[in-house]
């Protein structure tokens, strides 16, 4: 018995294009499998392909599955799919299976009992908890040129599950939030939309918003390479910065009731990780 | 809804002693005096209401709330807390602040406040501003000042985030009114549990000054309620609802009779909350009992932990507690203390008992409790698939069984249970220096209690 395995890009549209060919094999879905990235471990007697990403499928797949399992589904998925974690496509390709062979296929998410669909449970709280964190946790600094911009290093790719918040909440304001691991900025020009930059490439120009403002730190705009690290901002913090984070800081220290103190209980609330991002628990 | 009205013309007279302070002090130190004098508040939730930005001004609320960081206390830190004054003409005995008292004193201005709350929130180091106050010149005198900073916060500096303001005691019920309209939520502290307690420790407070505007903002929050049922854009007074604060271990009252006095705020009053703050000695006085264990942490997270089973688990407070067994067990939660005096209601079959049964199992919290019902419906569940679904059986194992069988053979009988339930962990929670909070809240679903607790939600 033959057994395939679809290599498919690290992302959403990687995925759901496996998910696509997948199902165009027509073999018994026991037999075909995804594997995200690299395979490293590869087995005698089975057949490897690679999935090229193609928007078109991708989309259809997304669209089947907010149809046919709903969007609190289709939701679950794309957190899973936010996970560092190699079994995710397999998960998700198999839930898809799963969900779709159910009466009432809505329901999908309730069936914990399959191991797929718990592990996209699973996946996908990991990266819901994380998104969470951010929106607690998350810290701007403001830059000489009025700009706030917050580093984090989460480990499961949240960005587009943090941004939306903060754009609600800071409408007004020219905010970057920067994934240091992966080299991903969202820029948010106040009174405008937001969108995703990668590092990498860079966005030297061409859309609007953001690269009006000339002072745009390089690292930003992408004219730069330097690859900042947390607490190394792309150019200098503004003056009222410092004395913000001074005010808090002396706020945070002040306001724990020294008769009730429990260094415990705040490491279970707040990971050591998100610290070394934090205003509060910057050493001087 | 006219808000014109909102900045009384006398707020700036007067105030004699606001102003010499203000003067030559600088924020960094004001706000040392006046968080510091602050942080006996429990609360700093920011929970109750759901309120998107319009897109013109600054900030959105979040129904369940959101912490920003946490203390050296392992408290959540949601909000800007703070006094507008430590200045205060009461003489509360339990108060850093009274009257009596030489601490250094401090006033902000409303500017201040504005600029403070609107720098640190854009940071995204709060979710917005927690006002309380000691009482300078007048309550009336007092509130006008809260009014005219909460005010120019909405107006001004259009701020859509979170306000949580203390109506004092004492001041007129338009004053009320119109910060009702400015606040998310507004509390009235109790202070203590019973009239007796605050006559002897709040001599210049009556119980009636803190009932009163209590019962204003329930028929304020009614009535608007209604109000918005027919005019979606009518003013919302008070949308994330009311709380109310009482100090434990200062006066004698019995658990019981705490809990039967939160109880009636929940059902008469309509609060969304009631907070319990373990007594911190911070003065020397004949009439404060002397603490020398410390604050008494233990008795609040019990009364903390059967709060919730008023709240979310259905219990009612005569279950819990009577006048012949009025204090709660030291030993166990008052969940499991409950269900070994109940031993005749389990086991429970985890596939066939209503949700309201699944609840009253030690060690299954809310979560897990929906989560079994939701799993249930595609199959019957084994001990494993509990697992699976994350309910934590360590010590819900003795009070369940799955289709008839328990996991282990084990004995509904008290002395063995409690053995059982009483693990090394939770026997000494208040070890001199081992003790954390888990370690405390072998309630429920852990990691839920522990963290709705430290959001004070
Ligand atoms: S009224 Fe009483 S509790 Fe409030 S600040 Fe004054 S002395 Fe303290």
């Amino acid at each position: 018995m033959e057994e395939y395995y679809l290599i498919c890009e690290d992302s959403l549209e990687g995925v759901f294009t496996g998910i696509y060919d997948a199902y165009l094999k027509k073999k018994p879905h026991g037999q075909v499998h995804l594997c995200v990235g690299q395979e490293d471990n590869y087995r005698l007697f089975a057949v490897y392909e690679e999935c090229r990403p193609d928007e078109g499928k991708a989309v259809k797949v997304a669209r089947t599955i907010g149809r046919e399992l709903g969007h609190e589904a289709y939701m679950s998925i794309c957190r899973a799919l936010a996970s560092p974690q190699p079994d995710k496509g397999e998960a998700v390709y198999k839930t898809v299976v799963a969900g779709l062979s159910m009466k009432n296929r809505k329901r999908v998410m309730g069936n914990l009992k399959n191991p797929y669909i718990h592990r996209v449970f699973e996946l996908a709280r990991f990266t819901a908890n994380e998104a969470h964190y951010h929106v607690e946790f998350l810290r701007f600094r403001e830059l000489e040129n009025g700009i706030l911009y917050a580093p984090m290093g989460p480990k499961n790719n949240v960005i587009t599950f943090v941004v939306p918040h903060f754009a609600d909440r800071l409408p007004l304001e020219n905010f970057v939030i920067h994934d240091t691991l992966r080299g991903i900025y969202a820029l948010h020009p106040a009174g405008k939309d937001w969108y995703l930059v990668s590092g990498a490439q860079g966005e030297p120009g061409g859309r609007d918003g953001l690269e009006n403002h000339d002072s745009l730190p390089g690292a930003i705009s992408g004219k730069d390479h330097r690859e900042p690290v947390p607490g190394a901002p792309p150019m200098p913090f503004s003056e009222g910065e410092e004395k913000y984070s001074e005010l808090f800081t002396h706020f945070f220290h002040t306001i724990a009731v020294k008769e009730r103190g429990n260094y415990g209980l705040q490491r279970n609330m707040l990971p050591l990780r998100y610290r070394k991002y934090m205003t509060e628990f910057q050493e001087k | 809804m006219e808000r014109t009205d909102l900045i009384p013309g006398d707020a700036r007279k007067a105030g004699p002693a606001a102003v010499m302070q203000a003067e030559g002090m600088s924020l960094m130190e004001k706000l040392g005096i006046l968080s510091d004098a602050a942080k006996y508040d429990v609360s700093c939730s920011s929970s109750g209401v759901e309120r998107r930005g319009d897109g013109t001004g600054i900030g959105n609320t979040s129904r369940a709330g959101i912490c920003h960081s946490f203390g050296a206390d392992g408290r959540c830190i949601s909000l800007l807390k703070i006094l507008f004054t430590n200045e205060c003409i009461y003489d509360c005995k339990y108060c850093i602040n009274r009257r009596s008292n030489d601490v250094p004193r401090a006033s902000f201005t409303p500017d201040e406040i504005c600029e403070l709350t609107i720098q640190f929130y854009r940071r995204n180091y709060i979710e917005g501003l927690f006002l309380s106050s000691g009482i300078l010149g007048s309550p009336d005198y007092t509130m006008e000042l809260i009014c005219e900073a909460v005010y120019k916060l909405r107006t001004l500096h259009r701020f859509q985030g979170y306000i949580h303001v203390k109506a004092i005691p004492g001041a007129s019920p338009e004053l009320v009114r119109r910060l009702g309209l400015l606040a998310d939520r507004m509390s009235v502290n109790l202070e203590l549990p019973t009239a007796a307690g605050l006559k002897a420790l709040a001599p210049n407070k009556h119980r009636k000054n803190i009932l009163t505007p209590m019962r204003q903002i329930q028929q304020g929050i009614t009535q608007n309620k209604e109000e918005l049922t027919l005019y979606r854009h009518a003013p919302s007074f008070v949308p994330a609802g009311q709380s109310t604060q009482m100090i434990i271990g200062a006066t004698p009252e019995s658990d019981y009779q705490i809990m039967t006095v939160a109880e009636n705020l929940y059902q008469k009053f309509a609060l969304k909350r009631v907070y319990y703050s373990a007594f911190v000695s911070v003065n020397e006085d004949k009439d404060l009992p002397a603490l020398p264990g410390g604050p008494p942490l233990l008795r609040e997270h019990r009364l903390y932990q059967a709060d919730w089973l008023l709240r979310f688990y259905g219990f009612e407070a005569g279950e819990l507690l009577s006048e012949d067994r009025p204090n709660f067990n030291v030993l166990l939660d008052p969940k499991a203390d409950w269900a070994l005096r109940h031993l005749d209601q389990f086991p429970v079959e985890i596939n066939r008992a209503d949700y309201r049964s699944i609840l009253r199992v030690p060690g299954i919290g809310v979560k897990s409790a929906q989560r079994i019902v939701r799993a249930r419906r595609s199959g019957n569940l084994t001990f494993d698939d509990l697992k699976k679904i994350g309910v934590t059986l360590k010590r819900a194992l003795y009070f369940i069984t799955c289709n008839g069988r328990m996991m282990y053979p084990t004995k509904l009988e008290e002395d063995y249970l409690v053995r059982n339930l009483t693990g090394e962990k939770e026997r000494l929670p208040f070890d001199r220096d081992g003790m954390t909070y888990r370690q405390l809240s072998l309630f429920d679903d852990q990691q839920e209690f522990a963290f709705l607790q430290a959001a004070g939600s």
